[in-house]
């Protein structure tokens, strides 16, 4: 190999790093933001978020990026779910997809309020309980979920365990009002 | 043990068949995990992995930027802390006795960037071997989560961003820094050990240098840190820190006071000392009406700067419209301004203009 085409080499690199840990985690970053929003398409919003944001200022060779692209899902989809603008955007969008539907319209619209309870209550935690509820629903292993948010594995079991209660207790609290 | 079935074994197991309390414990926390499952259970989103790649490609945020990497930080929350109140220390220091006023306060009005190499960042943390530098009062660096916690601690208004380019996330984390007070008690004892060590004589001592007093105050301060700071994981490299996407600091001007002998008199001698490196020497030298300038020292790499005129007065703009980094840095009515990030030059002057 001649200097040219090592130096081409290396160039292109930095470009095939980012896009393995694009195949690598676009799924699974996808997966925790719909997880938290209940809403395919704008969790696909969210991953390119994501991913451009990354994209733009960090090396897809860090050995942070896994960890820091799982925690920015959670973070920009729990944000986006206590914004007023994505509250209306998905009351509308839920509007129109009911038309659609071929689920008995008396269940459909029980389902879709159970959702939004949910997600209401999700929005209610702590940043941090939340984001761990949203990865470990996901799929992500303790330890994926500890690299994401920056605590020690032994600390994962008790967050969730927490935020377990913590969901359930706001939902019920959701209901009742 | 609630996740993974296979974890119920051995003697955690026996116990909890054995252990009505435990079990109630272990039923109850069960109960929650399959509860919760149910409620966050979504639809699976199919995703088009390549499909998506095109279209991030293909939007036009997506453009690359270079990651601008900080100088090598050495892990440690406190020695960074202490390096930070250190630089701080030094500035007012390189600004107190370039001061060189025989009035005793200083209100510095306009600012100029003194290109310094990390050799002579160093050369100004060697000040402590011509004297003792204690802090009467220590400066208290806190973290905030909104504007009105920060400034309740500094005790000023915090500016207001109010063009945000949109590049530049809206989440903003606010730090606060109480007033700092540093004495500087020059030692002739410690300034000649210094200088012999370095094979050197002490420069002729003017009477009162020995024991005089310089007196920095600093702050207090409050700044905006917008875009997430990303703490990378254990064990990458802590060089790869990147610039957060915009910083806007205000501070209540430094200012200095001495004893014995003159600002102006602090300033020739501690400028004749052996540990001070020539250029900086030069650059300290070269700056016209030293009585109404703050310098700041900027990293030489960094230094393409340019007089522009912000809110009315004179000020630094640094940096360029690559977007790599630029700040700009003005003084008004005895505050400090200071507006930075991973940047253009122009959206810096843009935002600096319209602060609040």
């Amino acid at each position: 190999m001649n200097l040219g085409t090592r130096r081409m080499s290396t160039v292109r690199s930095d470009d095939e790093a980012f896009e393995d840990l694009f195949t690598a985690e676009y799924a699974r970053v996808v997966r925790i933001a719909n997880r938290v929003l209940a809403d395919p398409h704008e969790a696909e919003d969210v991953a390119q978020e994501v991913f451009i944001d990354f994209h733009r200022l960090h090396s897809a060779t860090a050995q942070y990026a896994p960890a820091w692209l799982h925690r920015a899902a959670a973070h920009t989809s729990l944000n986006r779910l206590r914004g007023a603008r994505r509250r209306q955007k998905r009351e509308v969008a839920q509007a129109l997809e009911e038309g659609e539907r071929t689920l008995d319209p008396q269940k459909q619209v029980e389902v879709d309020e159970d959702r939004r309870q949910v997600r209401v209550a999700l929005g209610r935690l702590a940043p941090k309980p939340a984001a761990a509820l949203a990865m470990r629903a996901s799929g992500l292993s303790y330890a994926e979920v500890a690299q994401a948010l920056g605590v020690g594995i032994g600390q994962v079991g008790t967050l969730l365990r927490r935020a377990e209660a913590a969901l359930r207790k706001e939902v019920t609290r959701g209901t009742s009002n | 043990m609630v996740d993974d079935p296979d974890a119920r074994a051995g003697e955690d197991a026996a116990h909890l068949e054995g252990c009505s309390e435990c079990r109630g414990r272990f039923e109850g926390i069960s109960d929650d995990a399959r509860a919760v499952a149910t409620l966050l259970a979504v639809h699976d989103a199919h995703v088009d992995v390549a499909g998506a790649f095109d279209r991030m490609l293909a939007a036009p945020a997506a453009q690359r930027r270079p990651i601008f990497r900080l100088p090598l930080i050495r892990p440690g929350r406190r020695p960074v802390v202490l390096a930070f109140a250190a630089v701080l220390a030094g500035v007012a220091l390189i600004a107190a006795v370039v001061a060189g006023d025989l009035t005793l306060n200083f209100e510095p009005n306009t600012v100029t960037p003194v290109p310094v190499t990390v050799a002579d960042m160093q050369a100004l943390s060697q000040l402590s071997n011509y004297g003792d530098i204690t802090w009467t009062k220590q400066p208290q660096l806190q973290a905030a989560t909104s504007a009105s916690d920060a400034e309740a601690l500094a005790g000023m208004t915090a500016p207001v961003v109010s063009n945000l380019p949109s590049s530049v996330s809206k989440n903003i984390t606010y730090g606060a820094m109480t007033q700092a007070e540093a004495v500087f008690t020059f030692s002739a004892e410690k300034a000649r050990a210094a200088a012999t060590t370095q094979g050197k004589t002490l420069p002729a001592l003017p009477a009162g240098m020995d024991g005089a007093t310089l007196t920095i105050k600093v702050g207090p301060a409050i700044g905006e840190i917008y875009g997430d700071l990303q703490k990378p994981a254990a064990g990458s490299d802590i060089s790869q820190l990147t610039l957060p996407q915009l910083v806007v600091v205000k501070s209540s001007a430094p200012s200095a006071t001495s004893t014995q002998v003159t600002v102006r008199q602090i300033e020739d001698y501690v400028l004749a000392q052996p540990g001070i490196t020539p250029e900086l020497k030069a650059a300290v030298q070269a700056i016209g009406d030293p009585s109404t300038t703050l310098l700041i020292p900027i990293p030489v790499a960094y230094t393409t700067s340019k007089d522009v005129t912000v809110q009315g007065v004179k000020g630094v703009a640094l940096g360029d419209n690559t977007g790599v980094g630029a700040g700009v840095i003005w003084v008004k009515n005895g505050v400090v301004y200071a507006v930075a990030g991973s940047i253009k030059v122009d959206e810096a002057i843009a935002i600096a203009n319209n602060l609040k």
